[in-house]
C-alpha cells in the first residue's frame, strides 16, 4: 500500500482532440513543480460524486509543470468520462492524485515495440516522448478506426517519424500480431488498448511462446471473467495470527476494513492498484489487471482477488 | 462517509495523566498562531484558512478528523487539533541536526498539522491547558511523525521530525481562531 497525495489541481487547458476525446492539462495553483512521474503512470481523478477514475498521463515526464490526460467519452461507462467532458472547464479545480506507475518500462534495455489501440495510446505516447528524446530503438504501432477519430496522430508522426505505423481499420489495414512478433523477436512488447486488441496480441504471444518478461500490458477495464464463482476462504494476518473468514459474497478488502485494517482503495474493480497488499503463503486467485506474473507471487489486490483455502497476508 | 473517529479526551490520555501530576514546564512565555490548515479528507493536500471554527470535543470545522474522513488507526486517540512549532520547521530547513542529506523545506501547508505556531514550547504542554485566542486547548500527547507523511510528501521527513513533530490536543472551549492570535499558558 502506498498513500498518494491528492492535490486540487487547476484545469489550465481543455482541448477537443476528436469528437469523442478531450485533452485536459492540469497545473498546481501554488507549486511550480508537480510530483515526478515516469512514462506509463496514471493519476486518480476524484469526481464530485466521490467516484475516483484512473487516467494515464500522456504528457512529457520531463515537464513537471503540468499533467496532461486525454479522456474518451464513454457514454455507457461509469460516468467519470461523461462528467469530465460535460463539466471540466478551464480554471476549475479538480482533486487529482500524485501519479502511480504499474508499467515501469523506461528503464529496460534494447528495442521496444509499442502497440496502442484507441485511447490506450495515452501511456505509450508518454513513453514514445522519452524514447524519442533518448534516441532509443523503438517502433510505434497505432491501431485506429479512422485518422479523424484518433487522438495524437499528428503529434506521434512528428515524434516518431518513420518509426510510426498507423493501422487504420476503416481502410482495411489491420495489425497482424503473429507477423509482427515474427519480425520483432527479441524486442520488448508494450501493449495498451481495448480488450479485443490486447486479447489478440496475448493469444499470438501464447502461440509463439513470447517470453513473459518481454511482454508488458496495461488494461483499463476489469478482467471479464463473468463465469467466475467466488468461494469463501480464510485470511491470516501474519503479524497477529488473526484468522478472518471471507465469505463468498464479500471482498477481502471489505473484510479487512471491517476488522480495523483499512487499506487504501479506489476503483475496487482491480484496475487501479491502490489496495495492493503482500502475502506470504497461499494459493491466490488473482483477478486484477495490475500485477504482472512476477509480482503475483508475493502481492495481491484484495478488492477483487481471492484465495483457495487459506492465505497468509503480510500485514 | 465514515463515522467520526472515536476521540480520547485529552487529559484522559495516559501521557497527559502522567504529565498532569508532574512539576515542570516552561512558564512566562507568549506565542503566536501563524497558520491554520485543514484537509477535507485523508491524503488531500492541506488548505490554509483565514479563520477557523474550533468545536469542543470535536475538532476544526471542515477538517478530516472533524468530518471523520481522516487516516486514523482503529484505536481512539487525541487528535481534535494538532500543532507544530515553526522553530522545528526552521531546524529542518537548516539541516539541524544533520540527519539527512541536506536541508528539508517543510512548508506549513505540507506538514499536515493544523496550527503552525511560533514561540510556543509544545513539548512542555502535555497535560497543560493553554489558550489560542479565545479557544482553550488541552495538551494530550506529543505527536510523532508517521511514515505516511514521508510517502505523501516524497521527502525523508520522518527522522528529522522525531521529538519535534508537535502536539495533539483536545479542545476544551471552542471558538474562532485566526492567524495572529496570541497563545499563552493558562495554568
Amino acid at each position: 500500500m502506498s498513500a498518494r497525495l491528492v492535490m486540487k489541481l487547476r484545469v489550465a487547458e481543455v482541448t477537443k482532440l476528436t469528437p469523442e476525446i478531450t485533452g485536459f492539462r492540469f497545473v498546481h495553483p501554488r507549486r511550480p513543480r508537480l510530483p515526478e512521474w515516469t512514462a506509463g503512470a496514471h493519476v486518480d481523478v476524484h469526481l464530485p460524486d466521490g467516484a475516483v477514475r484512473q487516467y494515464s498521463l500522456c504528457g512529457d515526464p520531463g515537464d513537471r509543470s503540468s499533467y496532461r490526460i486525454a479522456v474518451k467519452r464513454e457514454d455507457g461507462g461509469r460516468g467519470g468520462s461523461a462528467w469530465l467532458h460535460a463539466h471540466a472547464a478551464a480554471d476549475m479545480e479538480i482533486p487529482v492524485s500524485a501519479p502511480r506507475n504499474h508499467f515501469h518500462i523506461e528503464t529496460r534495455e534494447g528495442r521496444h515495440v509499442l502497440i496502442a489501440g484507441g485511447i490506450g495510446v495515452t501511456p505509450l505516447l508518454a513513453l514514445a516522448r522519452v524514447f524519442a528524446r533518448e534516441n532509443r530503438d523503438f517502433a510505434f504501432h497505432y491501431c485506429i478506426r479512422h485518422p479523424h477519430k484518433a487522438a495524437f496522430v499528428d503529434e506521434l508522426r512528428e515524434l516518431c517519424g518513420d518509426r510510426l505505423t498507423l493501422w487504420v481499420s476503416d481502410e482495411g489495414a489491420m495489425l497482424d500480431p503473429l507477423a509482427l512478433m515474427d519480425a520483432e523477436r527479441g524486442a520488448q512488447l508494450v501493449v495498451c488498448g481495448p480488450a479485443p486488441l490486447t486479447d489478440a496480441i496475448e493469444a499470438a504471444a501464447d502461440q509463439v511462446g513470447w517470453p513473459l518478461e518481454a511482454y508488458h500490458t496495461e488494461r483499463f477495464t476489469a478482467l471479464s471473467d463473468a463465469g467466475f464463482e467466488p468461494e469463501s476462504f480464510q485470511a491470516v494476518i501474519a503479524s497477529t495470527g488473526t484468522e478472518l473468514d471471507v465469505p463468498a459474497d464479500r471482498s477481502l478488502l471489505s473484510v479487512l476494513a471491517e476488522n480495523g485494517i483499512e487499506l487504501d482503495s479506489s476503483c475496487e474493480i482491480g484496475v487501479c492498484g491502490s489496495c495492493e497488499c503482500g502475502y506470504l503463503k497461499g494459493d491466490v486467485i488473482h483477478r486484477d489487471v495490475v500485477l504482472g506474473p512476477k509480482a503475483q507471487r508475493t502481492r495481491l489486490m484484495p478488492c477483487v482477488s481471492r484465495a483457495a483455502g487459506k492465505v497468509v497476508l503480510d500485514l | 462517509m465514515t463515522d467520526k473517529p472515536e476521540m480520547t479526551e485529552a487529559f484522559s490520555h495516559p501521557a497527559a495523566k502522567a504529565a498532569i501530576g508532574t512539576e515542570g514546564g516552561v512558564t512566562g512565555w507568549k506565542g503566536e498562531l501563524l497558520h491554520i490548515h485543514i484537509a477535507p479528507k485523508a491524503s488531500f493536500e492541506m488548505e490554509e484558512l483565514e479563520e477557523a471554527t474550533c468545536v469542543a470535543g470535536r475538532g476544526i470545522e471542515g477538517d478530516r478528523y472533524f468530518l471523520g474522513t481522516g487516516t486514523y488507526s482503529a484505536r481512539p486517540d487525541v487528535r481534535e487539533i494538532t500543532l507544530i512549532e515553526l522553530e522545528a520547521l526552521d531546524a529542518l530547513a537548516r539541516n539541524d541536526p544533520p540527519l539527512q542529506d541536506g536541508p528539508i523545506e517543510l512548508l506549513p501547508i505540507d506538514h499536515r498539522r493544523n496550527l503552525t505556531v511560533r514561540g510556543v514550547p509544545l513539548n512542555h504542554l502535555v497535560g497543560r491547558r493553554f489558550r489560542v485566542g479565545e479557544v482553550i486547548l488541552r495538551g494530550g500527547r506529543l505527536n510523532f511523525p508517521c511514515k505516511y507523511l514521508e510517502t505523501l510528501l516524497d521527502s525523508p521527513v520522518y527522522l528529522p521530525l522525531y521529538n519535534r513533530s508537535g502536539l495533539n490536543c483536545g479542545i476544551e472551549k471552542g471558538g474562532v481562531i485566526r492567524p495572529g492570535d496570541e497563545i499563552e499558558m493558562l495554568d
